[in-house]
């Protein structure tokens, strides 16, 4: 064998990713003519930008063989605390929005860590505890009322795009600058995944803790990177959205657990760590969204969505367990 | 099955629940001790109560339910369509429940076989579980709530029997066959075996599947009891009732004494934990902390984090003796 | 003479008060297979933890290449160019071969970068140099157990190691695999690395070793060249006690028990017939990959045989399954009796119940009474050294564990009863007492099959043995031959 046959590249969870993503788009736009046109591309690309940073701080998290609930909570804390301190206080300031932000997302990654790398808890439960403690404090200190005069300079940029298109009807459709944020995170952690040894280090510790260690990773120290790097860039992303949104809204994130989870899951990555890679995690994300905003346009009622994405994801995870039994019995070489 | 770390745990609770007893009964004894306030929390906790011995039930075969609020709102949204559709006669009623249980089992069921035959995380499927339920119930009920349940319907969640509630029997019984079940049945003990090492089980003969099956099927069965409750608490079903129980019972089956490694813990420790909360939840209430509910949220996570933190430290203690 | 490159004196390392070494000499020399022998729970893992800066001794002076170390930690160990090849190897399953080759080196020289190139060069270097084959760009999860310990070689010999310890390198190999390991062995030695194998099966040793360094208790015993050893020695040493000639030799008796015709399972053997009288003792032995494991599994009904007949009390029966094997009244104890046998965690009752609980549900409900009764009886009778049947079976020694695991079985009075490696691990009077039970039951009229690799133990407590060679039956003798001939004919180099 080798490098790797063309079978095995054309069977991969990527490429199946693609066939679905091609044969739906066909079969939505068979239904429904305005879908194929550049109108969609850009709605759909705002649709899951912000899904897609959050997807990319818990791919990491769950290839290091954790997985992270709480960001969901971290995300309402990070924009709904910053936005309500600019408005209560009079400050106008971007960086200040973003810095403050991120930081929120630093601090609670480090809880996370703190708990499952030093405390040793399991992180499912850990980060759901965690989850609980943010979003009742937060609402419960900081009020749960929606702010929605965000500050001038916060709100002044959900006005910047990087290009307007303008439909044959006359419609306009315009892509955020934002939107570059999930571009440069996605190429950014790509290159740190494959070509770092903190990158190869996540993918150590997901396959085999004990053999890191003894290979001479630190281990806690790999795990505290993973958990507030993702705590940053949900941070990040949390301030993006509620730009979008053009409000900052404490709890409207809630429950985006699932959807996250399920769209990195479909794109390849084992629950149980250590395989995942970001071009899988763009497919899942682009795949879910796809569904997510789409079916209306191919038919389907607005109240069957969340049982077709369900469906879609129980397909996409037994697939993907199926492929990994199947590669533990198969036979060695 | 006595157990010295299980002993040491329920009386953790037992002390727990005197302190916030004796603190009530400083700070609010009027309010607190009264019939109507023993009333009200009874009224409240069997709804999430039962819903937390199905997680119990998966934790100890070593896996974990976290779809048991999307089966709990998929059963009331079934019994609720049927007994709107049979014109709400008393028979109805009977039928609508009979169905929500079976929509319980066979929700369970495929829970139990995704883990047990496709052996895909119990984590995944029954989080998968959550949005597919959901999304039937979403599907039925098109969004808003089914309302217009039969009258005696309410009875199950707010009647009374002289000044007890009907869902203290309800609980009670609930908890009286779950109690027998996990002690003096062959099932019962084979649980806890595959929860402890599902290798050693196979190699004792044990049908592991049969049991993953069988629990999931269980805990379905008891979100669907709950489903009913809430439905009939509510007097409509909605596919998203109760969406913060599934953390609740999380907290309560952990505080309880149940092992997230699984193969350990009891009934006994969960029913102590399940009271403790209510107790709790309800100081909160009557002290007036916490209008919104947001306060009792933070509490329940840090609740959470701290007792496994502390399970652990006695865990290391423990070691370190030897 | 070559240069000694390690040398331990006077170590000592105590847990909680458990001494675990009480004071060992070591000498490795450059060049050299040096083996480290003795018994489970002798010190040898804590003894390489110390060499490998794992674990700090609390006494004695260790010297690499001539210089005494102090404070060695694993990092430096590593540095000074030793390396540890553990029994699970501490491979990672989700990454390339490249990668997990080249992985220690780039960690080793604080590498920030990932360099893909010089990983593969660096991979295919090392497997040309121990003459491996394997496709650099395939995940490990993939490769076979030989395959995964040339890997983590391969990983080892690149980070300039000058010293190898090998943690019982063949226990998961088959004989084939065995002699490519070897031929590695020697190879490395030529060039002048140090090598240190932990193993306690003589006739690899004889065959691959220089010297021979012994512990026993924590407590060195002897040491030498591996020519002033023979089998007598090696055990007196090993053990400290002499050779034991008591052999099993029951009543004969025309009763059958079990009767195998033509058992095939595709891939695993093939065509094994053989038959079981009232009060044998029956042994099956072989190499790793030989089909005796996969004997026991079949007839256990874990991995079922695909045609053939197995006759119990002269009735036919089909095994497709464990609840099949459980329903005819068979009866397995498994290899590993941690991860397979035991529920750890578990008190003595509930590890002596696993298997027969079914039994306890009279009228309705589970009779606990009735539990405890059978429990403390078979304590008494099988002799597990416990106050009560409460203990985790977490506290008790390798031995007690061991007769647990048999009282879960014989707690379902089987009529036949298959052991895989009854005594891995379990120390010598516990060993005896096991084997005393065994012949009790045979007498009794319980079939007993032991599938084991411990030639002294089926030579002394078996009356007939089978010995299997690739799938195959390729023996059926009686207890008259003695260890060396056995051992010959697993390996093929005598008999058919």
């Amino acid at each position: 064998m080798k490098n790797k046959s063309i079978k095995d590249v054309l069977t991969s969870t990527e490429m199946i990713n693609v066939y679905i993503i091609v044969a739906l788009s066909m079969v939505i736009g068979s239904i429904n003519s305005n879908f194929l046109s550049v109108a969609t591309v850009i709605t759909l690309s705002r649709a899951i930008m912000v899904t897609m940073i959050f997807a990319l701080g818990e791919m990491l998290v769950i290839v290091s063989g954790g997985i992270d609930v709480s960001f969901p909570a971290v995300a309402c804390a990070a924009l709904f605390v910053p936005i309500k301190l600019m408005v209560d206080n009079g400050i106008n300031n971007v960086w200040f929005a973003f810095g403050l932000a991120i930081i929120i997302g630093l601090v609670f990654g480090a809880l996370n860590a703190t708990l499952t790398a030093v405390v040793k808890l399991p992180p499912l439960i850990a980060t759901l505890g965690v989850s609980s403690l943010i979003n009742g404090g937060m609402l419960a200190f900081f009020g749960s009322k929606e702010i929605s005069n965000l500050p001038k300079a916060v709100d002044a940029i959900s006005q910047k795009f990087l290009f307007t298109y303008t439909a044959p009807t006359g419609a306009t459709y315009s892509l955020t600058v934002l939107f570059l944020i999930p571009v440069i995170l996605c190429i950014g952690v790509a290159l740190m995944l494959k070509y770092t040894m903190l990158g190869r280090g996540i993918y150590a510790i997901g396959g085999d803790q004990n053999a890191a260690r003894i290979a001479g990773f630190n281990v806690v120290r790999i795990k505290y990177f993973v958990y507030m790097f993702a705590g940053a860039i949900t941070g990040l992303g949390a301030m993006c959205y509620c730009i979008l949104c053009r409000t900052a809204n404490p709890k409207n994130l809630m429950g985006s657990e699932m959807m996250v989870i399920a769209a990195i899951v479909v794109g390849g990555t084992r629950i149980s760590g250590g395989h995942g890679k970001v071009i899988g995690t763009v497919l899942g994300v682009v795949l879910v969204g796809l569904i997510q905003n789409n079916l209306i346009m191919a038919g389907v009622p607005a109240y069957w969505q969340k049982f077709v994405v369900g469906l879609v994801i129980v397909l996409g995870t037994s697939i993907t367990s199926l492929k990994a039994k199947k590669i533990a019995q198969s036979a060695k070489v | 099955m006595k157990k010295k770390n299980i002993d040491g745990s329920i009386l953790t609770l037992w002390i727990m629940i005197a302190v916030v007893l004796i603190a009530m009964a400083i700070l609010k004894p009027g309010t607190f001790y009264k019939m109507t306030n023993l009333r009200s929390m009874i009224f409240q906790f069997p709804e999430y109560g039962i819903m937390a011995l199905g997680m119990m039930l998966a934790m100890i075969s070593g896996g974990i339910d976290l779809s048991l609020v999307g089966i709990a709102n998929l059963s009331g949204i079934v019994a609720a369509k049927i007994m709107i559709g049979m014109g709400g006669e008393p028979v109805s009623i009977a039928i609508g429940i009979m169905a929500a249980l079976a929509v319980g089992a066979v929700c369970g069921c495929f829970n139990g076989f995704m883990i047990g035959y496709l052996k895909v995380p119990a984590m995944l499927v029954t989080l998968c579980g959550l949005q597919l339920y959901t999304g039937i119930g979403l599907g039925i009920t098109t969004g808003p709530a089914l309302t217009g349940l039969p009258d005696s319907y309410k009875y199950f969640a707010n009647g009374s029997i002289g000044q007890i509630p009907v869902v203290l029997f309800i609980f009670i019984a609930v908890v009286a066959v779950i109690y027998f079940i996990m002690n003096f049945t062959v099932y019962g003990q084979q649980v806890r075996f595959m929860g402890s090492n599902d290798e050693a089980a196979r190699y004792s003969g044990i049908n592991n599947l049969k049991v993953t099956i069988m629990t999931y099927m269980i805990s379905g069965i008891l979100g669907s009891i709950s489903g009913v409750l809430i439905t009939s608490h509510f007097n409509s079903a909605k596919a998203d009732y109760g969406s913060s129980y599934t953390l609740l019972t999380l907290l309560i089956v952990v505080l309880g004494g149940i092992h997230p490694d699984g193969g350990r813990g009891n009934v006994g420790g969960v029913v102590l934990s399940i009271l403790l909360l209510q107790l709790v939840a309800q100081a909160f209430n009557i002290l007036q902390i916490d209008p919104t509910g947001n306060m009792k949220t933070f509490v329940y996570g840090a609740l959470l984090i701290i007792v496994l933190c502390a399970n652990v430290l006695k865990g290391k203690k423990k070691k370190a003796k030897k | 003479m070559a240069e000694v490159f390690l040398k331990l004196e006077g170590i000592k390392k105590s847990f909680g008060g458990v001494r675990a070494l009480k004071g060992v000499d070591l000498e490795i020399r450059k060049g050299e297979v040096h083996c480290l022998a003795g018994e489970n729970g002798c010190g040898k893992s804590t003894l390489i933890k110390v060499i490998s800066g794992a674990h700090d001794p609390d006494e004695g002076n260790i010297f690499i290449e001539g210089k005494k170390v102090e404070n060695l930690k694993p990092i430096d160990s590593i540095r000074m160019g030793i390396q540890v090849i553990y029994q699970d190897f501490a491979v990672f399953p989700n990454l390339t071969v490249a990668e997990n080759i080249a992985m220690n080196r780039a960690l080793m020289t604080g590498a920030k970068k990932m360099d893909w190139k010089e990983a593969r060069k660096l991979a295919i270097e090392a497997m040309e140099m121990i003459g491996a084959k394997m496709d650099p760009d395939i995940l490990v999860e993939r490769l076979s157990v030989a395959n995964k310990q040339m890997v983590a070689i391969c990983r080892a010999i690149i980070n300039d190691a000058k010293f190898l310890i090998l943690d019982e390198p063949t226990t998961a190999l088959t004989a084939k695999e065995v002699e490519k390991l070897f031929k590695i062995i020697r190879k490395l030695k030529e060039k002048g690395i140090a090598i240190m194998i932990v193993n306690h099966k003589l006739d690899e040793i004889y065959e691959i070793c220089d010297k021979l360094t012994v512990l026993r208790n924590g407590e060195y015993v002897s040491n030498g060249d591996i020519t002033e050893y023979d089998r007598a020695r090696f055990i007196r040493d090993l053990t400290g006690r002499d050779i034991e000639e008591i052999k099993y030799s029951p009543e004969e008796d025309e009763n059958e028990i079990l009767r195998v015709e033509h058992l095939t399972r595709v891939g695993a053997f093939e065509d094994v017939s053989f038959t079981l009288k009232k009060g044998d003792v029956l042994g099956i032995t072989g190499l790793l990959g030989s089909g005796r494991g996969e004997l026991g599994d079949a007839l256990f009904g874990l991995a079922p045989a695909q045609s053939g007949k197995i006759i119990l009390n002269g009735k036919e029966i089909q095994i497709h399954s464990i609840q099949d094997a459980m329903n005819n009244k068979i009866a397995y104890v498994p290899e590993d009796r941690l991860t397979q046998g035991l529920f750890l965690e578990r008190s003595i009752l509930d590890n002596t119940m696993a298997a027969s609980i079914k039994n306890y549900f009279k009228k309705g409900k589970l009779d606990y009474k009735a539990m405890e009764i059978a429990t403390d009886d078979w304590i008494k009778t099988i002799g597990v050294a416990t106050p009560s049947a409460k203990p985790a079976i977490r506290t008790l020694s390798g031995g007690n564990q061991q007769k647990v695991a048999i009282a879960k079985w014989l707690n379902t009075s089987p009529d036949l009863l298959v052991l895989n490696g009854p005594t891995v691990g379990v120390d010598i009077g516990s060993k005896s007492d096991i084997h005393a039970i065994l012949h009790r039951l045979a007498k009794g009229g319980v079939g007993i099959i032991v599938i084991s690799d411990d030639l002294s133990e089926l030579v002394q407590n078996c009356n007939k043995m089978i010995v299997m060679r690739n799938g195959k039956v390729a023996e059926v003798i009686d207890n008259t031959v003695d260890e060396t001939t056995l051992a010959d004919m697993l390996s093929g180099k005598q008999g058919g």
